[in-house]
């Protein structure tokens, strides 16, 4: 399987007439993305912006950050089981329009412990690997009435609508730059070489999934066991981010940081990079016995690992999981490193961990819990409401889990919680 | 600087085993390793006391001995205490640790001792001082004396003490938060590349070991006994009466089930943002099974259902503050004569 992504450097970004992509700078025609959006009925309207880096703006609630793209028609489908046909994702060639964003605002969320924001200037800014991107921002209304799910819904589905409609603007221009992700399986030439698997989950069902949320390939992850998927997936619009958002965004899984990582060791002749597996945390005992025990079995038997890389999604107890699947792994006698985020209310280690199993000796400690930027209120923000607005615009200080990005438990984070 | 340097008999220079039933002795001056610390800590400081004490003794009256410490350091104006070091020796490293932590509680000035990691005192006092790694080899009591005077100073002077591979010491356990250069993708990376070569590799966590707690015996007759519900699930009545927060609490509740034989959903709320709290918001009894047990105690199979529920709520609740609130509300059921507990988490 092999995906090229073609490149295209963006160095600007605004509303104009014409959506179109010329000498790095994107214009964005807002009757013509608000028309695409507006497909969807249940979408009464949509205000779009355009946020550049280094302006004093601030957007919040956000649902969702994407990499803007699109696949080159013919070579595959646009998130597939979201918005296009089930086809699998990874192959072809995708368009990138990379420095750029698509920023999905929550106009029904109030500013909360859960909730996300993006700040475009300052320090902050400056801290989240969002902060230099131009931000393409859509606050979609629904009509009154709507009920939760529905909304959360639709807002899913216009991410991915809003984000191909910006990613088509690279269609049919050359690109700046091709990157390439192909695994050659396990070749001759890889033998002595560390086999690498990476274990992911992609949600954590101590929070129940909407009947029609879409995760993976469209399904909604209930009753999934764990599944075999090639690096390229996770990249190419396979996964998307649940509404239980904990630190993570879609264009983290575009851009996943762990995968490109194993990626460039194995393009570097480092390791062999055998493949992945996602599954989700469990929120019933049996649902845990029966992901940790296969998710580590299909890194054995289906991809033969050494070595494996296992990440997180929430808080407690996908953390329990992941150590359960991690102690499994090395009782396989494959070697693990898990990536935990900082649970320690007293900032102290004993309280860190919620496992404790020797052989699961290898972890990456990101932190955030004690760090947060103080800031001055702003003139411009993108939000759903009055109310969220003002909430925003007089903040003084954000908190490193509270902008998006920084925190991310998937590799993506440079935020370290060191034990002094 | 004004130091006090406590040691045992044997650095003390009193002798070996054979003198560890001995009681504290105050010298004016540096002792044994306490005239290379003056060396190390440099010529503005002085060790202008020498307390010496017995292992044995020491460890059968510490309370004592930390009084006596605690008010010979005071009396001396010190702006230091130093303590050993004590390399392996388990029952000097227990005092040692000791009287730091109640010089550093009593006075809060700066105190520093050093300590192998087998020591019985350095998990004893580890999350409340700097000690410095001292291995076992007395031999290395100079170097040992070099790091703990660097981290005397540095903490006499008010400044943060580097990361413990750099100064010396063992990890306190207290999380900083740091921006790296590396992603966690790249650590990670490195990490399982290194482990699957059988390179050495640096985790950025070490587990902390906990004794395992072994299951109590089964209850021998249920019909006779007194049944307790505790929950950490965040369960409360109408209108949160004790104010319980949503995450970590610091609190517990106790709330009244004598005459209540199943629980109806308005009568509860949940505060607890660790799960979703959809299904027992509609049914409380799902989280706290009173209906259930008041059946079972109808039919005679539970003698009784004690007439109180006790909740609180986990999520992220750090492992001191959980363990006071166990120990509260264990005395409080066993005060009330209750014989059993059902536990109910999320």
């Amino acid at each position: 399987m092999k995906l090229t992504l073609a490149i295209h450097e963006v160095s600007d970004a605004k509303l104009g007439s014409g959506t179109s992509l010329e000498g790095g700078t994107l214009t964005v025609d807002a009757d013509e993305l608000r028309e695409a959006i507006l497909e969807d009925r249940r979408i009464e309207s949509v205000d779009i912006e355009v946020a550049n880096p280094g302006e004093p703006c601030r957007i919040g609630v956000v649902f969702d950050i994407l990499e803007p793209r699109a696949k080159e028609p013919g070579t595959g489908s646009d998130f597939p089981g979201l918005l296009g046909p089930m086809a699998m994702a990874g192959q072809g060639t995708t368009h990138v329009l990379r420095g750029t964003a698509l920023t999905v605002v929550d106009a029904q969320q109030e500013p909360g412990i859960a909730s996300k924001m993006m700040e475009m200037h300052g320090e902050a800014a400056a801290n989240s690997p969002y902060g230099n991107l131009h931000h393409v921002v859509i606050v979609p209304h629904m009509i009154p009435g709507t009920p939760r799910h529905v909304e959360l819904n639709a807002l899913r589905l216009a991410s991915a609508r809003a984000t191909v409609f910006l990613g088509s603007a690279g269609i049919g221009q050359d690109p700046d730059s091709t990157e390439e992700f192909e695994l050659d399986g396990p070749s001759t030439d890889r033998e002595g070489l560390p086999r690498i698997a990476y274990i992911g989950q992609i949600h954590g069902h101590q929070m129940v999934v909407e009947e029609d949320e879409r995760i993976l390939y469209g399904s909604n992850t209930e009753g999934m066991i764990p599944v075999t998927m090639h690096p390229n997936e996770w990249l190419d619009g396979a996964v998307v981010c649940s509404y239980w958002v904990m630190r993570v965004e879609t264009y983290f899984y575009q851009n996943h940081s762990i995968i490109q990582e194993l990626y460039r060791r194995h393009q570097a002749g480092e390791i062999n990079f055998v493949g992945t597996v996602a599954t989700v945390a469990a929120s019933l005992e049996a649902d845990r016995n029966r992901n940790c025990l296969l998710a580590a079995h299909q890194a054995k038997w289906n991809l033969n690992a050494d070595g494996v890389v296992l990440t997180k999604y929430g808080g407690g107890a996908p953390h329990v999981d992941m150590g359960e699947t991690a102690r499994i792994c090395e009782a396989l006698g494959m070697k693990t490193v898990v990536q935990v985020s900082d649970s320690s209310g007293d900032r102290r280690a004993e309280s860190a961990m919620l496992f404790n199993y020797p052989e699961v000796d290898a972890i990456v400690y990101g932190g955030g819990g004690d760090i947060a930027w103080d800031v001055e209120p702003v003139e411009r923000v993108i939000a759903g409401s009055p109310a969220v607005a003002q909430a925003l615009a007089q903040m003084t200080q954000i908190p490193a889990q509270a902008l998006c990005g920084v925190t991310n438990q998937q590799g993506a984070s440079v935020v370290r919680a060191v034990v002094y | 600087m004004k130091v006090v340097h406590y040691l045992n008999q044997f650095f003390g220079g009193l002798g070996g085993e054979e003198q560890a039933g001995i009681g504290p002795e105050v010298r004016a001056e540096a002792v044994g390793p306490g005239r290379l610390l003056e060396q190390v800590l440099g010529d503005d400081s002085t060790v202008v006391k020498t307390i010496i004490c017995g292992d044995n003794y020491a460890a059968e009256n510490l309370e004592s001995v930390m009084e006596l410490v605690v008010n010979e350091v005071r009396d001396s104006g010190a702006e230091l205490f130093v303590a050993g070091p004590c390399f392996v020796a388990g029952r000097y490293g227990v005092a040692a640790g000791a009287l730091c932590a109640a010089v550093q509680a009593e006075l809060g000035i700066p105190v520093v001792t050093g300590m192998g990691v087998e020591n019985p005192g350095v998990d004893l006092y580890r999350q409340e001082l700097y000690i410095v790694d001292s291995g076992e080899n007395v031999a290395e009591m100079r170097d040992v004396l070099t790091r703990m005077a660097a981290i005397a100073k540095v903490t006499a002077s008010g400044e943060d003490v580097g990361r413990p591979a750099e100064w010396g010491y063992i990890p306190r356990g207290i999380m900083r938060d740091e921006i790296v250069e590396e992603t966690a993708a790249v650590r990670l990376a490195n990490m399982i590349v290194a482990k699957t070569q059988g390179q050495p590799y640096e985790t950025e966590l070490t587990q902390t070991g906990f004794e395992p707690i072994p299951a109590p015996p089964a209850v021998p007759d249920l019909s006779n006994a007194t049944v307790a519900i505790v929950t950490d699930g965040g369960l409360v009545p109408a209108g949160n009466p004790d104010n319980m927060p949503a995450i970590a609490s610091t609190i517990w509740g106790s709330y009244d089930i004598a005459t209540v034989d199943n629980l109806e959903a308005e009568d509860y709320e949940v505060y607890h943002r660790g799960y979703d709290n959809r299904h027992v918001l509609n049914d409380p009894d799902r989280l706290v099974p009173v209906d259930v047990l008041k059946e079972l105690e109808k039919a005679g199979e539970v003698g009784k259902v004690y007439e109180q529920f006790l909740s609180m709520t986990g999520l992220a609740n750090p492992i001191a503050n959980s363990r006071r609130i166990g120990q509260e509300i264990a005395e409080n059921l066993k005060n009330a004569g209750v014989d059993a507990v059902i536990l109910t988490s999320t």
